[in-house]
């Protein structure tokens, strides 16, 4: 779900900075590899370098007529030609406009949730960082991918995917930092939190279900 | 040879039967060895290996040993020792072997159960005295890292400018912290008093039987886990400011990194000694202040260049470097490891921290700030998951190495320190780090390679050792990044061969790749200690002599001079490693020469190769793209070449391409196959960028920008007006001077190679 794409690096503070790769273009396991480029050519033993026939010779310049000039330079041939593998596609951006309430309150509910089961103090900095969230959306401090994605994080996080959420995180994170560093941690703690709460819900059930078999199977057996 | 499995290559694969014959290959019986290799179709067994009962050998059940299915026997294959089976192995046939005993698994890996599972340990070193923008970036960066960090990961925080500043983590919401002076030095102990840690956290080594998990681990204050310290850590970062010290023009900031690293030392040492760990140093200038200084604070004064430490004129730089070899072999014993993450415009100080990094397995990572997309991106990829979803890196790692009676181990070179464990497999004779069979490799990860030298001790004349093949076993103890502790084993065997008689044999069994790089290692090691050209003398003359032995020739006659498949790539390395910045080192700062040196002291095979002759491919309509001759004339109007230095990806367009597209034909309908043209080494460039560490640069430029010199520099230049060439004249022993182009270069060896003088 996470977007893929490539940003050229910073040429102000970094001579050559290489471009900048998206979280989910890096995590990419395997994906299409092209042939390795390690291949080599021996130099020829008889020491002869080979001679292009289109490079033009150091020395003297050539007597007479002047070389072409640019405007008489050809265009490339046409035709055929090693295509590059692949194309990159062009998703269409006509998207509905993510709601704040869509992503705030279904965080809020899962705040609440977890409010017997977590520390105080920690849910106070999650409710914290919360607002901070609602303060800089409204603010309009949030680009578009960043509001999108969160949505994504939501609707994973109300069905239960923890690893999925938890991922949705971290690739906000590495390509946005700038801008959800201060609250992201807190949304980071709460999947973190849900996903206990939730297992623990889910042994106690068990635990609850083997329990009643028990007390039906097992007589109390009393002997002196 | 199986490579891709085992995760060996050696410079000869048929061996040399005497010790005097071996000498005469000129090129050493050696390996490259890269115990971590990523194997995914490789899953861990679950149970211990079994060893061999002699003390003196203790060597592995594998493959190459004779086993007794019915009387439940094991004969070593390294000391003959018969030894019993455990009891587990009862149910063994000849149908029903274990793993370890398949020809398959000469590389296997073990999980060992027993033991305390300790967490990985983060503690971030952070250099206040940044630009403001600079400081920024790496906040962010540190923040985002905590989004990578496995939950139970410990992790702390220094932070250092004038002072030295430990950081208390707690949630409490009030953030304390100890403050250091960064002009005076501390030991241990007294660093441990003065944080207040009297004993350390509990014991590692205690085993407890049968407890799978999870001993809630004592965190020191200062060492806190992820999942609870995250959201105040990030709070702390965030609210990090410059260093408070007023910096007046013409002076640098006063920088305590040499107290602020021996402070992080002794603070895991105190805390969490023999688990992984790593202190992570990201610095923005050189050192100026207290034991570790590099430059004084006066703008005026430069740091070192290669000039002035050649003219003995670089004050600092003796004792700086002792100080920091201190911390790093501490560091090491420790089973920790230092990584350096440098970020300037100016040096700052990596030759004299260098041992830090390279003794304990550590990064280096040398970029111009830190708001550039090649330290953000490179740091990402620290944290990288392999297959499984675990972190690539792993710890502590110790690397012993057995041979058969006929073999020694003469040393080894990369990223490691030496046990010191004598014993029947050491030889007297080192290359590299010896006189051991053990060495400690702190932080590694599945690319980390060493090269490992060994010496043929059979006697001239002996017999050939019966069973015809010689063997070694590599066995890497380590800590995996999900806390486990795992055992890898590699048992390899190969054919000795009697050099008089077989010569052909052993000549067609010559790894030219792996002995070019075994051989570089060894010259890189030796530029260390030794003189440049000295060293070049060095390598000339092994080159020289290795064409003498192996080349076919008329005796005085250049022309007829020849070498086999298996050795015509060789001179060709041997010619680029002599320019190469790992040996050419006054087109470089000291800094620079020592941050390629370290990359090149643990890569693999083939990112080795590529460093020392970078890859050269040519984009044409003609076809797919080939391969050419690192060259100057392969640099021709019509054609758009790439080429990877390893450090650098450089596409270049030439004369007539560059006109094109300044015209925009790209533009058009009718030419698109220009378009794709245009794009296929931009694809193939990307490719390499989203998976090497480090992040190279980029350099994107064509026929006459200022940026070509980087291609321009590195191809031979076979197309300019004859150069002249001279003869050593110190030592009377002939140079093949480094301004030849290749093929004087190899007019020369030639010339040399069939001489009888």
């Amino acid at each position: 779900m996470a977007e893929l794409y490539v940003k050229p690096g910073n040429k102000e503070r970094g001579w050559n900075d290489p471009p900048q790769f998206s979280y989910g273009l890096q995590t990419l396991a395997g994906g299409p590899k092209r042939t390795p480029l390690t291949k080599r050519v021996a130099a020829p033993q008889d020491g002869s370098p080979r001679v292009s026939t289109s490079q033009t010779s150091p020395g003297p310049p050539p007597m007479g007529p002047p070389p072409p000039s640019i405007k008489a330079l050809g265009p490339p041939p046409t035709g055929n030609c090693p295509a590059s593998s692949a194309e990159p596609t062009n998703f269409p951006v006509i998207e509905a406009e993510t709601l704040l309430e869509d992503v705030l309150k279904p965080l809020e509910e899962a705040l609440e949730d977890c409010r017997g089961h977590t520390k105080k103090q920690v849910c106070d900095d999650i409710s914290r960082r919360l607002a901070l969230l609602r303060e800089q959306w409204v603010g309009g401090k949030l680009s578009v991918p960043v509001k999108k994605r969160m949505a994504l994080l939501v609707q994973e996080l109300s069905s239960h995917q923890w690893d999925t959420a938890d991922d949705i995180h971290r690739s906000l994170m590495v390509d946005h930092v700038t801008e959800v560093s201060q609250w992201m941690v807190g949304v980071k703690r709460l999947i973190a939190e849900k996903r206990n709460l939730s297992s623990e819900e889910e042994a106690n059930e068990e635990k609850s279900t083997a329990t009643a078999e028990e007390n039906q199977t097992i007589p109390g057996v009393q002997e002196a | 040879q199986n490579e891709e499995r085992d995760g060996v290559r050696f410079s000869w694969n048929v061996w040399p039967s005497s010790r005097l014959e071996a000498t005469r290959m000129v090129v050493p019986l050696a390996c490259l060895l890269t115990p971590l290799k990523e194997r995914p179709d490789l899953p861990p067994v679950q149970y211990e290996p079994v060893l061999c009962s002699r003390t003196t050998c203790k060597a592995i059940l594998n493959p190459l040993c004779q086993v007794d299915y019915r009387a439940k026997l094991w004969a070593c294959n390294f000391c003959f020792q018969r030894n019993q089976f455990p009891p587990a192995y009862t149910g063994i046939s000849e149908v029903n072997q274990p793993a370890e005993l398949m020809p398959q698994f000469s590389t296997i890996e073990y999980v060992i159960q027993r033991g305390a599972q300790s967490p990985l340990i983060f503690l971030y070193v952070v250099d206040t005295c940044l630009e403001e923008d600079d400081l920024q970036a790496l906040k962010e960066s540190l923040q985002m890292s905590l989004s990578l960090l496995p939950p139970d990961a410990l992790v702390g925080l220094i932070t250092f400018g004038r002072m030295v500043q430990v950081h208390e983590l707690s949630c409490e919401g009030i953030s304390k912290s100890y403050v250091f002076r960064g002009t005076k030095d501390l030991t241990a102990k007294q660093i441990q008093d003065m944080l207040g840690l009297t004993k350390p956290a509990m014991p590692m080594q205690q085993a407890r039987p049968g407890q799978p998990h999870e001993q809630p681990f004592v965190s020191s204050r200062f060492l806190q886990p992820v999942h609870k310290i995250d959201m105040n850590l990030t709070d702390l970062l965030g609210e990090l400011q410059r260093d408070p010290w007023p910096v007046t023009q013409g002076k640098r900031p006063l920088r305590s990194t040499g107290v602020a690293l021996s402070i992080a030392v002794g603070l895991l040492e105190g805390t969490f000694p023999n688990t992984g760990a790593r202190i992570m140093l990201f610095t923005g200038g050189p050192p100026t202040q207290g034991p570790g200084m590099v430059v004084g604070d006066e703008l005026k004064v430069p740091i070192r260049s290669w000039h002035d430490i050649e003219k003995d004129n670089a004050r600092f730089m003796k004792k700086a470097t002792k100080h920091y070899e201190m911390l790093a072999n501490r560091t090491a014993t420790n089973g920790h490891c230092i990584d350096i993450y440098a970020c300037a415009l100016d040096q700052t100080g990596l030759l004299e921290m260098k041992c830090c990094a390279n003794l304990t397995g550590g990064h280096m990572v040398m970029g111009d700030s830190f708001n550039t997309s090649l330290f953000k991106q490179t740091f990402q990829r620290i944290f990288s998951k392999d297959f499984n979803g675990d972190f690539r890196m792993a710890f502590g790692a110790t690397l012993e190495v057995k041979t058969s009676r006929e073999l020694k181990v003469a040393g080894a070179i990369g990223p490691c320190v030496s046990l010191n464990v004598k014993g029947p497999c050491v030889s007297e004779n080192e290359l590299g780090v010896g006189g051991t069979s053990q060495w400690k490799i702190c932080g590694l990860d599945p690319t980390s390679t060493l090269g490992i030298y060994f010496e043929v001790v059979n006697q001239h004349n002996a017999p050939v050792p019966q069973g015809g093949r010689g063997a070694i076993q590599f066995v890497t103890q380590y800590q995996h990044s999900s806390t486990q502790r795992r055992i890898r084993v590699t048992t390899i065997a190969r054919n000795w061969a009697d050099a008089q008689s077989q010569l052909r044999h052993i000549e067609a069994a010559f790894d030219q790749e792996a002995a070019a790089v075994l051989m570089a290692r060894l010259g890189v090691f030796r530029a260390e200690s030794e003189e440049g050209p000295d060293v070049l003398r060095w390598l000339d003359r092994q080159l020289i002599r290795l064409c003498q032995k192996f080349g076919q020739y008329n005796k005085e006659d250049p022309t007829s001079f020849r070498l086999s498949d298996s050795f015509s790539l060789y001179p060709q390395f041997m010619f680029h490693l002599r320019r190469s910045p790992f040996l050419q080192v006054f087109n470089n700062s000291p800094d620079e020469s020592s941050y390629y040196r370290h990359h090149f002291a643990r890569q693999d095979l083939t990112q080795s190769l590529i460093m020392i002759q970078p890859i050269l491919y040519s984009y044409s309509f003609h076809g797919p793209p080939e391969p050419v001759l690192l060259d100057s004339s392969s640099i021709l109007a019509e054609r758009i070449l790439l080429m990877d230095t390893f450090f650098q990806i450089v596409i270049y367009l030439g004369e007539t391409i560059a006109q094109w597209r300044k015209a925009g034909y790209q533009d058009m309908p009718e030419y698109e196959n220009f378009k794709h043209l245009l794009q296929a080494p931009l694809d193939d460039a990307q490719e390499i960028l989203q998976a090497r560490f480090p992040m190279p640069r980029y350099i994107n430029t064509e026929h006459g920008g200022s940026q070509a010199r980087f291609l321009l520099s590195k191809v031979n230049p076979s197309q300019t007006h004859n150069n002249l060439y001279a003869w050593g004249q110190e030592t009377g022993a002939p140079i093949l001077t480094d301004d030849v182009s290749l093929q004087v270069f190899m007019d020369h060896l030639k010339k040399l190679a069939v001489s009888s003088a």
